[in-house]
């Protein structure tokens, strides 16, 4: 019987340590890892999208050759967001959710948000 | 015999010669001309207020931190200060989270962590008056072209550029509205799901401002829970038309002879009008053609696009020939409205002019990141005004300096 318990606890523990690793300790340290690439990528696909966007609004307005060569180009560069893409969904098999995700995007793209207050405080804006 | 001459032969002689010091320069003269053929126009003659009775009511609202932010503490006055020239006086307006709307604003808004927006906040001088029908630095609302452009499309809630702009920031998620439960499941293009939005704000002042809206509902003829934004917003647009009004300035009086310039004021004029080529966009009653120029300003903050990418007004029209181009800048009060520039990357009214002409003298590009230096050459790429601003002296600039201080009011 006492075995019987002891092996009980044991399981126990490791379907403790098994959960916490699954749930907690794989996405913190995936997030950890490869926060800075996936920031890099967010940036990345949103330069080529915004590019491929304006390359579309160029065709729409004045369609040439030259527009649309520049239109096969960004569709080619959309490629980025490809590995974008790819990172994005390892990091969520490996637990980070999305909520997560979205944060770090945000704060890729906000990252300048500190020159405004580094500018206010350098020029001493106090009236 | 000395005090003879002081007392009676000076007198005498000015009294002989007064004719000709009375008549003007021929350089007053001729820049007078030019501020009457560049379309100014006397203050009293811009006013329109169709709902001048709506405006002491629209003060309650225009103020209400908790009943115009439907789930934050913030209202038009938070960033729209008397002590900042109408403006916050910071160059990436400071919105939703700074804490108390009321005592949390400019530089202490933006350090006590409030959610930044990607723009320098506009003053509101002569909003809504005549001939101002261009609102945001994009245009986003303009009602000067033969379909009004806004983001409600062919359903605008009036047919009146400043009603309209007043619907804008109150559901701008992060300027007045934060992103709860609410927001999210009505966060969508659709007009009828902002309509939601609206009745529920209208609601919020109802119960915040019991007072004043009762009055307003008096004023409009009827009940309290008939009441819907609009409402609200025709007494903010009244007050915002009569509070921001233009008033006589200095150049006015000099017009009409009332008062002279400086000689800095006229040399200042002189490149306003001539050398700077300045009023060939800062034109009309507003000192503004509202048009749409690239002027390339250093970029400060995230931007409207992320990454500090700002593309201007080709955010509203997706034209790809708008890319950059931010609407020509009225000038009234333009000395009390520091920070300049789109995002408000410059601390003086002599930057903001020499951004015009000789941008990269404000940049320091060996700092730059790689992608800031390829942004910048792109807005130099598409800038109008470096083509059009001659090179100004600083003599010059401050000169320039001290004409547009005779805007003030």
């Amino acid at each position: 019987m006492k075995k019987i318990i002891i092996t009980l606890n044991i399981l126990a523990s490791l379907s403790c340590i098994a959960l916490v690793t699954k749930y907690i300790a794989v996405p913190y340290i995936a997030e950890v890892v490869y926060r800075e690439d996936y920031k890099k990528l967010v940036f990345a696909c949103d330069n080529v999208m915004r590019d491929h966007l304006i390359a579309k609004n160029r065709v729409n307005v004045d369609k040439s050759e030259d527009s649309i060569k520049q239109l096969h180009s960004a569709e080619v560069g959309l490629l980025t967001c490809d590995d974008y893409d790819k990172l994005r969904k390892r990091m969520m098999i490996l637990g980070v959710n999305e909520e997560n995700l979205a944060m770090i995007g945000i704060e890729a793209i906000e990252e300048k948000s500190n020159d405004v207050r580094n500018f206010v405080k350098t020029h001493e804006i106090r009236y | 015999m000395k005090s003879a001459i002081k007392y009676f032969f000076i007198p005498v002689l000015m009294g002989v010669t007064s004719p000709v010091w009375s008549i003007e320069s021929a350089e007053t003269k001729v820049i007078k001309q030019q501020i009457t053929a560049s379309g100014f126009k006397p203050a009293a003659d811009l006013y329109r207020n169709p709902d001048e009775n709506l405006a002491p009511i629209g003060l309650i609202f225009f103020e209400s931190n908790k009943g115009l932010s439907l789930n934050g503490n913030i209202s038009c006055r938070t960033c729209h200060q008397d002590k900042f020239g109408s403006a916050d006086g910071i160059p990436n307006a400071a919105a939703i989270g700074g804490g108390d709307g009321k005592t949390m604003v400019g530089p202490d808004r933006l350090l006590n962590g409030a959610k930044q927006l990607p723009r320098n906040t506009l003053a509101f001088w002569g909003r809504g008056a005549k001939g101002f029908d261009v609102f945001f630095w994009d245009g986003r609302v303009d009602f000067s072209l033969k379909k009004p452009l806004s983001q409600f499309g062919s359903k605008v809630p009036a047919n009146d550029a400043l009603l309209t702009a007043v619907h804008l920031p109150v559901v701008e998620i992060r300027e007045m509205l934060d992103e709860d439960k609410f927001v999210k499941d009505h966060k969508t293009e659709s007009v009828d799901k902002s309509k939601e939005v609206y009745n529920a704000i209208a609601k919020r002042l109802i119960k915040v401002e019991p007072e004043a809206s009762q009055n307003l509902a008096k004023a409009l003829n009827k009940n309290v829970d008939q009441l819907e934004y609009i409402d609200f917003a025709r007494a903010i647009a009244a007050f915002i038309r009569s509070e921001f009004r233009i008033k006589t300035s200095k150049l006015e009086k000099f017009i009409q002879g009332k008062e002279d310039f400086s000689e800095a004021e006229i040399k200042g004029a002189r490149v306003f009008y001539g050398k700077g080529a300045c009023s060939t966009c800062h034109n009309g009653p507003h000192f503004s053609d509202f048009k749409f120029y690239t002027v390339p300003f250093p970029q400060l903050g995230f931007g409207k696009n992320g990454f500090g990418v700002d593309y201007g007004r080709y955010n509203a029209t997706f034209n790809p020939k708008d890319l950059y181009k931010f609407r020509t800048a009225p000038l009234y009060n333009v000395e009390k409205t520091a920070p300049y520039g789109h995002s408000g990357s410059v601390a003086t009214i002599q930057e903001a002019i020499v951004a015009h002409y000789d941008p990269l003298s404000l940049v320091q590009t060996d700092k730059l990141s790689q992608f800031d230096r390829y942004e910048l050459s792109k807005r130099l790429t598409f800038s109008d005004s470096t083509t059009r601003v001659n090179y100004l002296t600083p003599e010059e600039v401050n000169q320039l300096t001290a004409f547009l201080k005779t805007l003030s009011f």
